[in-house]
């Protein structure tokens, strides 16, 4: 596999080297997926409240960092799986809170308002865990117990704890479908989406409605970050990090489809994953068409490797997503 | 409150008496506020003439900005215009690549719109660092300000008048721009674009055509910057720059004409004196923020305009009455908040943890007085100012409540 | 009246007293760095190693007979902020600039000083470089008033890479990731530079975006893919942290050859994963342990932590500028830049880790490497965890020196 000549290769060689192959491929659709589950855990409360109250929350991801930090500072009093049960009910508070004092108050100002509230909030929070925690990374790992490798395929092993973080975000895509379109509550909220006057009309308490939303989809990302946060990395700049990324995918997926969102999240997960893996450049393609040489001359954007564009792709897939189907790829409002 | 010839012609005085009155530290802030006031018009006459949030308009600036940067450098350096008019150069770019990402973005609406802004300024970002031959490595592209028309540009007292021509030019030209018939058109896309098109208008066009005008002007105040820099990087196309600029405008208020220019004005020069006083000045720019949005919607210029809008002599004089036993009601609120912010700050940081592991848990410094973190009076001095403050606040505001309602 | 005259005496004293003292007006350091922002974090580490260099110099008599004075600014973190703020500093009297957290702000203070010199011939300032390790700013950008004190791309991977093949821990087929920008692109290029002198095979390079990758499972992947024993990389903060996470959770068997291993917060944050991995910096506790220890504690002492990541090569630096101002005169306004500039380019100072010195054809500090390893065995650990850093090699100074860049064509005064 080295940059030298491989010698000609043997028949077991190369039912080896296609086995090989076909387990890189394997790997990098998990991968893909996992990263896509992830993104879908943090992006299920931003669509859920976009969809209902027309918001798009700025401060959304920095629920997500709120999480992380919570369930680091929980971890030694309580253990890790009573931390991560508890903080996100911590940001579920704290998102109520944010609701009721804030969004509500600016609401009647229009969404460009409580746009930018929930943006200045994001910069204050960010604040606040600098202040509280120090500027550079803290120690909030995967638990001893959970740390081991699932199992191994043609040498690379692959942590348990990703299958994990994968399965919560399923549970959670579950729970909350099932939360939606089977329960009284999930019919209300759903209609509430749509038709807000008309339930209160039916005599459903709307604001009240709307408060138990944010929190739920707070509690969400807080859920995210504290299962995340133990497996990359607790920073005060992870909101920044992930935030637009979330964004992309709401956007992709279509404002306020939970659907779109769990699709968005796979298709940029996995268009992420196998980007990296992949060689490709421009000029690859202008070789096709004999221009290689000239596009090799020319340098610059044309020989990047997709490799190393593999995060504009996202934007990319926004624009196209934005330019030809605007509502998203299951997205039913414009 | 309508802006006079005379105050405008006081403020202009003031403004080009400026290198005289302050000191040379001042005039480089000044020199910023006037570009970050530009940007702000440019932005304003988008988003609050015509509607359009943008959370792209650092790439036009951006644009702007290199583009004179490579205009200053070309010929070997002498030069593509002499130095006062390379604006000119940005103002071309920032046209042209408005034009463009106008005909994509204003395809679509309100939040959509956002996004496509938001992306083609993030994809920008992302291949800025690629393109080295464009935007420089990570030093950036530097130049040097030849001297023209019998200046030398080389002191910052010139380069503010540069500026400063350039910006009442423009300000006056974004003026003249909003009694055209298309200024007004701007308003009815804003207002009610389903109507406009009943009527006969092309709105996509016209929308454009605004978003063009908008990222011409974005475009002046980045080739502004690098001329003031005498260099450009790509973190100019950071989208922290795009926000920035939403932040200063709606903070000024994006509705009024000067609005936007206000608050980026105040903005920068908040940022130019705190953030070498206290290592959290973002926090209060974060507060200040949210404060502004809950509270006055408008912005700071679009209160005070509606507050002042039909004045009686009277009514004035009561008006600034109230507003001071306002802001000194805030301002004892704003304390106490200080104070406590600064004393955590303190508290938390590392040199003091540090200390406490060591010594025990030391006296701290702050507004000249000793407080230990153990005992009560920093807390109850914080919070009790805070209380007080915010206790004054709600009084005042209903006791003018009450004045007004018996008044009605 | 009272009052009146009152202030007029003061003012004829004021005047009095700075007739008298006109001659040792107190030299000012500008220090621009950033202080506020995502990227603070080491701009105040920056802060506290001049700040502790400072009062070092200044409890030894300062200079000219009055303490130094260092004026803070933040530069926000971005050029432009910089540039502002350098401006300010001179206005404010600064004869020095000392900057160090980021080679985009770098590159803009270290034009604005090349300007401003060529504006105010005979009033030149001189910028301190202590951490900005872009190869250019001592290649195509070097000019006579810029010294680099601390390390670049170049003695990093070259250091590095010696010490690991030293320890028996440099395979023979070497793996170069780092992110996609000018230091990135130098430490890619080094690596591959020294491939046929050390004996390894690079066997792929790898470019990625700089903090916007989350998940470096793929990555980790591609590396595994590659049969590589040995990764290079010159990433730092999140980037190098979600990497080795990333390659300890794939059991990717190689070991890690690094630039920035050391940060506050990174051996915390990957905790066992670290250990075995490879580091070369200014300086290592262990290395001449008396001397070493005697520093470690007075700095504690001064900032409240051990020195550690960019600190004590920013200390070093501080010491080398600190010889050089007891060469020269100060003058009325403070100091002769082209005069200090001279003398820091003869200057030498004996630090723990051995002679640290300027080289006069770029002003790349001359200064001693430790390759060190991530070890349970370390008697300082990091982050208050059971690891640290334990010395493998210390390379002299003469040894880590790596060739002047032919882009450099300095113009020298007179």
């Amino acid at each position: 596999m080295g940059g030298a000549q491989a010698p000609a290769m043997s028949p077991p060689a190369i039912k080896k080297g296609m086995g090989l192959v076909l387990d890189q491929i394997i790997f990098a659709l998990l991968n893909g997926t996992i990263y896509g589950l992830l993104l879908f855990m943090v992006s299920a409360g931003l669509t859920l409240i976009f969809g209902m109250m027309g918001v798009l929350n700025f401060a959304h991801a920095s629920f997500y960092m709120l999480g992380a930090y919570f369930a680091y500072t929980l971890e030694p009093l309580t253990g890790f799986w009573i931390a991560i049960i508890l903080s996100p009910l911590l940001v579920a508070g704290i998102g109520i809170l944010v609701e009721r004092y804030i969004l509500r108050h600016v609401h009647a100002h229009g969404h460009a308002h409580e746009l930018l509230v929930t943006f200045g909030l994001s910069v204050v929070i960010a604040e606040i865990i600098k202040m509280a925690y120090g500027k550079f990374a803290i120690d909030y790992r995967v638990p001893v117990e959970l740390n081991f490798a699932a199992f191994s395929l043609s040498g690379i092993d692959y942590p348990f704890y990703r299958l994990f973080m994968g399965g919560i975000a399923l549970a959670m895509f579950i729970a909350i479908y099932l939360l939606l379109t089977r329960t009284r509550v999930g019919i209300v909220v759903r209609s509430a989406i749509y038709r807000p006057q008309m339930v209160e009309a039916l005599g459903h308490n709307v604001p009240l409605v709307f408060m138990g939303v944010f929190g739920f989809g707070a509690a969400l990302a807080g859920l995210a970050g504290a299962v995340a946060g133990a497996f990359y990395t607790t920073n005060p700049n992870m909101a920044l990090e992930l935030g637009v990324m979330v964004f992309v995918v709401v956007v992709v997926g279509g404002l306020g489809s939970m659907g779109g969102a769990m699709a968005a999240s796979l298709l940029i997960g996995i268009t992420n994953s196998l980007a990296v893996g992949s060689n490709f450049m421009l000029a690859d393609a202008l070789a096709l068409v004999g221009l290689g040489a000239w596009a090799q001359d020319i340098g610059g954007l044309l020989t990047t490797r997709l490799s190393s564009l593999a995060a504009t792709i996202p934007f990319f897939i926004m624009l196209l997503v934005l330019v030809v189907r605007p509502s998203g790829l299951m997205g039913e409002k414009e | 409150m309508k802006l006079g010839p005379i105050s405008l012609a006081v403020v202009v005085c003031l403004l080009l008496a400026m290198p005289w009155l302050v000191s040379g530290s001042f005039l480089n802030a000044a020199i910023q506020m006037l570009i970050a006031a530009l940007f702000a018009m440019a932005f304003g006459l988008l988003c609050g003439r015509a509607g359009m949030l943008s959370f792209g308009h650092a790439a036009y600036f951006g644009v702007g900005a290199f583009a004179a940067v490579h205009a200053m450098n070309a010929f070997g350096g002498e030069g593509l215009l002499p130095t006062p008019l390379l604006p000119l150069v940005g103002a071309g770019t920032g046209l042209v690549s408005g034009l463009v990402a106008g005909y994509f973005s204003t395809k679509r609406t309100g939040v959509y719109f956002a996004m496509i802004t938001l992306a083609l300024a993030e994809l920008l970002h992302a291949l800025a660092p690629h393109m080295k031959a464009m935007f420089g490595g990570e030093a950036g592209v530097s130049s040097f300000r030849m001297p023209a028309w019998g200046f030398s540009f080389g002191s910052i007292t010139e380069v503010y008048f540069l500026t400063l021509a350039w910006t009442l030019l423009s300000i006056a030209a974004l003026y003249l721009f909003s009694k055209t018939p298309l200024g007004s058109l701007a308003l009815g896309l804003r207002e009610n674009a389903h109507r406009l098109r009943f009527l006969g208008y092309n709105t996509h066009a016209l929308g454009t055509l605004i978003f063009a005008v908008s990222a011409m002007f974005a475009g002046i105040a980045g080739a502004l910057q690098s001329l003031n820099i005498e260099a450009a990087n790509y973190v100019v196309l950071e989208s922290h720059i795009s926000t920035a600029v939403v932040l200063n405008s709606f903070i000024g208020g994006v509705r009024v004409f000067l609005g936007p220019a206000i608050g980026g004005a105040v903005m920068t020069f908040f940022g130019h004196v705190t953030s070498d006083l206290t290592r959290v000045w973002l926090l209060y720019q974060g507060i200040i923020f949210v404060l502004v949005m809950m509270f006055m919607p408008r912005g700071i210029v679009g209160e005070i305009v509606d507050r002042f809008s039909a004045p009686t002599r009277a009514g004035i004089l009561r008006l600034l009455g109230d507003i001071c036993l306002r802001l000194g009601a805030v301002a004892v609120a704003a304390i106490g908040a200080i104070f406590l912010i600064e004393f955590l700050q303190r508290l938390l940081s590392n040199e003091y943890r540090a200390n406490v592991a060591a010594a025990g848990w030391p006296d701290i410094t702050l507004f000249s007085m000793d407080w230990s973190p153990l005992s009560i009076q920093p807390w109850g001095f914080g919070l009790g100012l805070m209380a007080v403050g915010i206790a004054l606040v709600v009084t005042i505001n209903r006791r003018l409540a009450a004045r007004k309602e018996a008044e009605a | 009246m009272a009052f009146r005259s009152y202030a007029r005496g003061t003012a004829a004293l004021a005047l009095v007293m700075a007739a008298g003292t006109a001659q040792a007006e107190a030299l000012k350091i500008g220090l621009v760095e950033t202080l506020s922002g995502p990227q603070a974090s080491t701009g105040l580490l920056y802060r506290d190693a001049v700040l502790y260099g400072i009062s070092k110099i200044n409890e030894a008599g300062g200079f000219g007979g009055a303490p130094i004075e260092v004026l803070e600014y933040d530069n926000q973190g971005g050029p432009v902020g910089a540039a502002d703020r350098v401006r300010a500093a001179i206005a404010d009297g600064a004869d020095i600039i000392i900057q160090g957290s980021s080679s985009a702000v770098a590159g803009q203070i270290t034009e604005d000083v090349r300007k401003n010199n060529l504006r105010n011939a005979g009033d030149e300032v001189l910028y301190i470089n202590l951490g900005a390790e872009a190869m250019e700013l001592t290649g195509s950008k070097c000019h006579f008033y810029h010294f680099r004190m601390s390390p670049n791309a170049a003695i990093r991977v070259n250091t590095v890479l010696d010490g690991m093949k030293e320890a028996g821990a440099l395979g023979t087929n070497v793996y170069a990731i780092n992110q996609n920008y000018s230091w990135g692109i130098d430490v890619q290029d080094n690596t591959v530079a020294a491939a046929s002198a050390l004996g390894f095979e690079v066997v792929e390079e790898t470019l990625h975006e700089v903090n916007k990758i989350q998940d470096f499972a793929p990555y980790v992947a591609r590396i595994q893919q590659s049969g590589a024993d040995t990764v290079i990389t010159g990433n730092w903060s999140n980037d190098l942290l979600l990497l080795m996470k990333a390659a300890s959770g794939a059991g990717l068997d190689a070991r890690f050859g690094t630039a920035f291993l050391d940060q506050p917060g990174n051996i915390g944050n990957a905790g066992a994963v670290a250990e075995g991995h490879f580091v070369s910096t200014p300086f290592n506790a262990e290395v001449n342990a008396e001397a070493s220890s005697a520093f470690m504690e007075d700095y504690k002492s001064k900032t409240g932590h051990y020195p550690s990541y960019v600190e004590p090569a920013a200390v070093f630096g501080i010491q080398l500028l600190g010889e050089a101002l007891a060469q020269v005169e100060p003058t009325e306004d403070g100091v002769d830049a082209t005069a200090l500039a001279l003398a820091l380019e003869q200057a030498t100072v004996e630090t723990p880790m051995g002679v640290v010195s300027m080289r006069a054809g770029d002003h790349q500090a001359s200064l001693p490497m430790v390759v060190q390893e991530v070890t349970r065995d370390a008697v300082y650990k990091a982050d208050g965890t059971e690891f640290g850093f334990s010395p493998v090699k210390v390379i002299s100074a003469q040894d880590a020196e790596q060739p002047l860049q032919d882009s450099c064509e300095m113009k020298r005064p007179g």
